[in-house]
């Protein structure tokens, strides 16, 4: 065996060496993962996302039925979800309307009840800021649509009585009358009539929890790397260069070290999931339910693909991580350049909140970053990938570990 | 007889720093030489080039004849018919040196057998070495199992010139091997260097410590990048003052 491939050998059976210590700081993070996630999903259930808007109503004129109006407007289910009345002089109304303290201002007109009754119809005057939130711009537009149905409604009345004038037919103006409501009511009660149904996704066309599996499985994948210090680390110049002198190169010393590194995190891959079948087997109601919400059986591709992207998966991966310890010199530079590059990038990619989320800028950013081709690849591993999807990703994560490759190996020339 | 070692004018920069301006000297075959110099004066810079981990700016390095280092200039030209540029032999540098740089050339996670095995191509060779050869004498076969993240200094040490003794060179050359050591590990790396000059073999070394002086037949000081013979019977404030 020739020095080269003695060193390779050594460079392997360090990484066997030491990987019973590697597997178990790993296993220390899945599970610090683990709890994370488990705490944030329980969070997201017991608070779900509720958009409830403060708004002032200035009464007027306050006479007795309408302040009854008011209650019963208040006490509708519908609109107590969205919204919290605050009765309030007109003064203190605009006053906290520029403060922000209110999402909008209601001002009811003198006898609106009476009004509406007679057919006069008082305009009711409605109070945005300029500068509106979300929640009063979520207001404005059901305001304005609510007012678009009011306003087709009232015409619909009106175009039926000059009609039943004209032809001398006031005696059936009360059908008439009943129809249109019956027509404007069922349109009214049916909403779902009223859009167009479109699903969006933050995820694509993977579900949320299949997107933060994916999600969780790349930042374990970049943080593991923290384990793999003695077998990627720079190694010191006499030892590099004592190498060099019997004939093994800087490129092939650093295929070395990546190759071990690589081998780890294989190892560690198949660690884990022999533990998750083991899980399977112990447990088998709780993984079957996991596996069956995370397993798209119909999108999932053929197992070529499946292997030959996880391989590319964590070649990638393991690059990522060799030119991390490349730019680090001491152990605790390479974990924290590792940890905080990491959680950025997937927090960036969209990996922690969903990218919708962040600003047009940092979207933009985030979606060319490893991380989301990675996201991508591992979740079409069970989730499927879309047309194209595969030969995408693929042809991102190898531009990536080339990249990475090179400026490994830049930053190692000179230590040899 | 044709020397062993044959150094002519080397010189040496780091950027724009000057290092070796023109050092020159010889050894013979069981000769040990000493360089001895103030701290950054070179003597390392010298070393890295014999040992062909640095490239000399210009000049001449013969081992036994053959041509390790040459600028196309001197006697390194007809042993290599070639000229013009700097140009070294990887191979004749591996084949008639060891090396024993400052800093140990070890992996730390693994075993001294392991370390040693990386070095030493062939097992069965490393075996006898390890039970009547070199490395028996300086008794790393008593810890070859051990994790080396777990050695002494002194016992880290003689596996580096385990390490640089594998091949068996005829040449050896030792950056301050007893730097940081204790009084027994010293002796014991002295005594091993004295089998080995009583074996014929060539050792250049730098050092600060006196009872590795006494084993030197020459004795330079390195001073302004170059070398400068002297007695080699100096020692204490008298050697000082050379440098």
């Amino acid at each position: 065996m020739g020095q080269r491939m003695r060193y390779l050998y050594t460079e392997i059976r360090k990484a066997v060496y030491m990987f019973p210590r590697m597997l178990l700081q790993a296993i220390l993070l899945m599970a610090l993962i683990g709890m994370i996630v488990f705490c944030a999903v329980k969070t997201m259930e017991q608070e779900p996302l509720a958009v409830r808007a403060d708004i002032g109503v200035v009464v007027r004129e306050d006479d007795r039925v309408t302040r009854m109006a008011l209650q019963y407007v208040e006490n509708l289910e519908s609109a107590a979800q969205v919204c919290h009345f605050i009765q309030m002089p007109e003064d203190d109304g605009f006053s906290a309307l520029e403060k922000g303290e209110i999402a909008a201002l209601i001002v009811l007109p003198e006898q609106i009840v009476q009004g509406i009754m007679d057919g006069r119809n008082p305009t009711v005057d409605i109070f945005f800021p300029k500068n509106a939130g979300l929640e009063a711009m979520l207001l404005r537009e059901l305001t304005e649509s609510g007012a678009g149905l009011l306003r087709v409604a009232q015409a619909q009345i009106y175009g039926a009585y000059d009609t039943a004038e004209a032809y001398g037919m006031k005696e059936q103006l009360s059908v008439m009358e009943t129809d249109i409501d019956s027509y404007n009511l069922a349109f009214a009660l049916d909403r779902l009539a009223v859009y167009d149904t479109e699903t969006v996704s933050v995820t694509g066309q993977m579900s949320v929890l299949q997107y933060y599996a994916a999600s969780a499985v790349v930042l374990f994948l970049l943080l593991s790397g923290m384990a793999f210090y003695p077998v990627m680390r720079r190694e010191p110049r006499a030892f590099q260069r004592q190498l060099a002198r019997q004939g093994t190169g800087g490129i092939w010393q650093g295929f070395c070290q990546w190759m071990s590194g690589f081998v780890c995190m294989e190892l560690l891959i198949c660690v884990l999931w022999l533990l998750w079948k083991a899980a399977g087997i112990m447990t088998p109601e709780p993984v079957g339910k996991i596996t069956e919400a995370l397993v798209e059986r119909s999108r999932v591709g053929g197992t070529g693909v499946k292997i030959g992207m996880f391989l590319l998966v964590t070649v990638t991966v393991s690059t990522y991580i060799y030119l991390l310890y490349s730019m680090a010199g001491s152990r605790t530079g390479s974990i924290l350049l590792i940890c905080l590059l990491s959680v950025v990038m997937v927090y960036l990619s969209g990996g922690l909140i969903p990218s919708v989320f962040l600003s047009g800028t940092v979207q933009k950013v985030g979606e060319k970053l490893p991380t989301a081709y990675l996201i991508r690849a591992v979740g079409g591993l069970y989730a499927g990938y879309g047309a194209g999807s595969p030969g995408w990703c693929a042809a991102g994560l190898s531009v990536y570990t080339a990249v990475f490759g090179v400026a490994a190996y830049l930053l190692r020339r000179s230590d040899v | 007889m044709e020397n062993m070692i044959t150094v002519t004018d080397i010189t040496s920069a780091y950027g724009r720093k000057q290092i070796l301006q023109g050092a020159s000297f010889t050894a013979q075959r069981g000769e040990c030489v000493g360089i001895v110099g103030a701290n950054g004066c070179g003597k390392s810079t010298l070393l890295s080039v014999l040992a062909g981990t640095l490239k000399p700016k210009s000049g001449e390095v013969l081992y036994y004849g053959r041509c390790a280092w040459s600028d196309g200039k001197g006697a390194g030209r007809d042993a290599r018919q070639r000229a013009g540029g700097m140009r070294g032999d990887r191979e004749v540098i591996r084949q008639m040196t060891g090396y024993v740089p400052q800093e140990n050339p070890l992996i730390p996670e693994l075993t001294v057998y392991d370390n040693l095995r990386l070095w030493y191509p062939d097992r069965r060779k490393l075996e006898e070495e390890l039970s009547q050869g070199f490395l028996s004498l300086l008794g790393i076969g008593a810890y070859k199992g051990r994790q080396v993240s777990k050695l002494s200094g002194g016992m880290k040490k003689r596996v580096s010139i385990g390490i640089a003794m594998a091949g068996m060179p005829p040449i050896l050359l030792l950056d301050e091997p007893s730097a940081a050591l204790d009084l027994v590990c010293k002796e014991d790396i002295r005594r091993y260097l004295q089998v080995y000059l009583e074996r014929k073999g060539t050792v250049v070394i730098t050092t600060h410590e006196e009872s590795e002086l006494d084993l030197c037949h020459k004795l330079y000081v390195m001073k302004d990048g170059r070398l400068q013979q002297t007695d080699s019977r100096l020692r204490g404030t008298a050697l000082v003052r050379m440098f």
